[in-house]
């Protein structure tokens, strides 16, 4: 639990003169949960976009296992065993729910010229991809065409591609949002197991009650800053995040 | 079968070679392409040179002209894969008209007059011609079909799907986007390389304007009825619109509004193409063969 697997260090983007990210550090060790909140437009989203290698950082550095991986290319930090959702989800429509877990199941093999040639469609390969369905919970939907799903399934079918290339670290962006509460309730649980199984979970949120109930720790970004950085019960008494995020959302929760 | 009917279903046979691997390239990984007959035209222009100038043979000829194709191809994909969807398009046309150009305006390749006199492949030292000459380009079609579906099985043409699907997501799980796009790049100008060598083997006469923006609208136009991304699509596509022309012979002047018709017809009713998943000719099939293909 204390090893260090995800260095952020003083990470800043700029957008002409909007600083989306301004001067970010964190850590994240192996086999935690860290939560990132703030309100929107606080450079959530931006922030796991620089780690995830989609925009180039304007100064700072990110470190996985004290490798620098700011730099490189979405698909190589992905080959490196960073696993990711997305915010606003990106299904491949007309493939089958298993067709899209195999896709991330071809990892390993996508980066060497002799290995992408042979069969996909082998039932091994179908027998381990329904394996990880069963564990989300969309095997019975399997053979569905993935543009058919609603939304509560496709943030599962997110999941478990991030699942298959994830083996270090999964990062999941509001993930929660869009969901009923028993489908929160399942999804909770399943990124409790994903960290019994010694994955690191970063993940963006909106909801507080999700974020306070399952994280290690908690950083929390205003304005592309870091104002606060803990348990979830010093954040929760943190003056200056009532003040940015918790106070003012109480107050539009109540209007 | 007489001499007009093998002509028709030989060039039907060339042009379905040839919509394949436009598929590779549109069908399979969503890369649009209106510039396909320039590859047909390079394939057709190596193998027309190699044969009359270098006095090679068709057979020990061609892979030097699939490998011409296929690296041209990756040459100006580079630049071209970079942009997408109508950039692309764009960018594409924009090929077609400089290669057309090249050959039209650069004496090596003929100018104007083209090149004639492009021998007959001999295979077991007999010369190939009409049924013959069909059967050769059958057993190439097969091998290429063979070819394609291999692609939608294996690893490579998984990744291709993925980046025509949602090309961010693709990234995401290990996929370089740019290296699969020119793989499915070089594998379709390699397949268009050798329906252009057949092609002027075939006819023993190439000029630029065989190879024309025209013709690259048509093979599109084929992919796009008979539905893109569908293995069988080039060969329905090439079959309908290659014969319609000649059953409707005496409407020759309304050709091109038939064309455009057919393809406004397909876009409204039937986007998928014949043999897309909701098509009606699919349904049908499907009523007759219960349990048939899927």
């Amino acid at each position: 639990m204390n090893t260090t697997l995800l260095q952020v260090k003083g990470l800043s983007k700029h957008f002409g003169g909007l600083k989306a990210v301004n001067n970010v550090d964190f850590e994240l060790f192996s086999e935690e949960i860290l939560g990132i909140l703030g309100p929107n437009g606080a450079g959530k989203t931006v922030c796991f976009n620089l780690i995830c290698g989609v925009y180039k950082p304007t100064s700072g550095e990110v470190r996985l296992d004290g490798q620098k991986i700011n730099g490189l290319l979405p698909h190589e930090i992905a080959s490196l065993g960073v696993g990711r959702t997305f915010q606003i989800v990106k299904p491949f429509s007309s493939l089958t729910v298993l067709e899209n877990v195999l896709v991330a199941r071809g990892i390993t093999r996508y980066k060497s010229f002799s290995k992408i040639w042979s069969i996909w469609k082998s039932s091994a390969e179908k027998r381990a991809a329904l394996q990880i369905l069963e564990h989300v919970g969309l095997a019975d939907l399997a053979d569905r065409k993935a543009g058919l799903l609603p939304l509560g399934n496709l943030r599962r079918l997110e999941i478990a591609r991030a699942l298959v290339v994830g083996s270090r670290l999964i990062l999941l962006d509001e993930s929660f949002s869009g969901l009923r509460p028993e489908e929160v309730a399942k999804l909770e649980k399943l990124i409790q197991d994903i960290r019994r199984q010694g994955i690191a979970v970063l993940l963006i949120e909106h909801n507080v009650r999700v974020t306070m109930g399952i994280c290690d720790r908690i950083v929390v970004l205003d304005h592309g800053r870091k104002i606060a950085e803990g348990k979830p019960e010093s954040i929760q008494q943190d003056d200056s995040v009532i003040e940015a995020y918790l106070g003012r959302r109480r107050g539009v929760n109540a209007a | 079968m007489n001499a007009y009917v093998i002509t028709i279903a030989t060039i039907i046979v060339i042009n379905a070679i040839t919509v394949s691997g436009l598929n590779v390239i549109v069908g399979y990984a969503g890369q649009i392409s209106l510039g396909h007959a320039a590859f047909v035209g390079i394939g057709a222009y190596s193998a027309a040179l190699l044969s009359t100038k270098a006095g090679l043979s068709f057979w020990s000829a061609l892979p030097i002209v699939i490998a011409i194709s296929g690296f041209i191809g990756l040459l100006l994909g580079l630049p071209s894969l970079r942009v997408k969807d109508d950039f692309l398009a764009i960018t594409t046309i924009g090929i077609n008209f400089i290669v057309e150009a090249i050959f039209l305006y650069i004496p090596f390749f003929g100018g104007a007059l083209g090149i004639g006199g492009i021998p007959r492949i001999m295979l077991f030292g007999i010369k190939i011609k009409g049924l013959a000459f069909f059967l050769l380009c059958l057993i190439f079609l097969s091998l290429i079909l063979f070819i394609c579906w291999w692609f939608t099985r294996c690893w490579a043409g998984l990744a291709s799907f993925a980046v025509r699907e949602e090309e961010s997501a693709s990234s995401s799980m290990g996929i370089s986007p740019m290296r699969f796009k020119l793989l499915a790049f070089v594998i379709g100008t390699a397949i268009a390389g050798l329906g252009g060598a057949l092609y002027a083997h075939y006819m023993r006469f190439i000029s630029a304007s065989d190879f024309s923006f025209p013709v690259s609208i048509s093979l599109l136009s084929m992919l796009v009825l008979g539905g893109m991304g569908n293995l069988w699509a080039p060969l329905i596509g090439a079959l309908i619109i290659g014969s319609l022309p000649e059953i409707f012979r005496p409407l020759v002047n309304y050709r091109i509004l038939f064309y455009t018709v057919l393809l406004l017809l397909m876009i409204r009713f039937q986007p998928g193409g014949l043999l897309g998943e909701e098509s009606f000719a699919r349904h049908a099939l499907s009523s007759v063969l219960p349990r048939g293909k899927k």
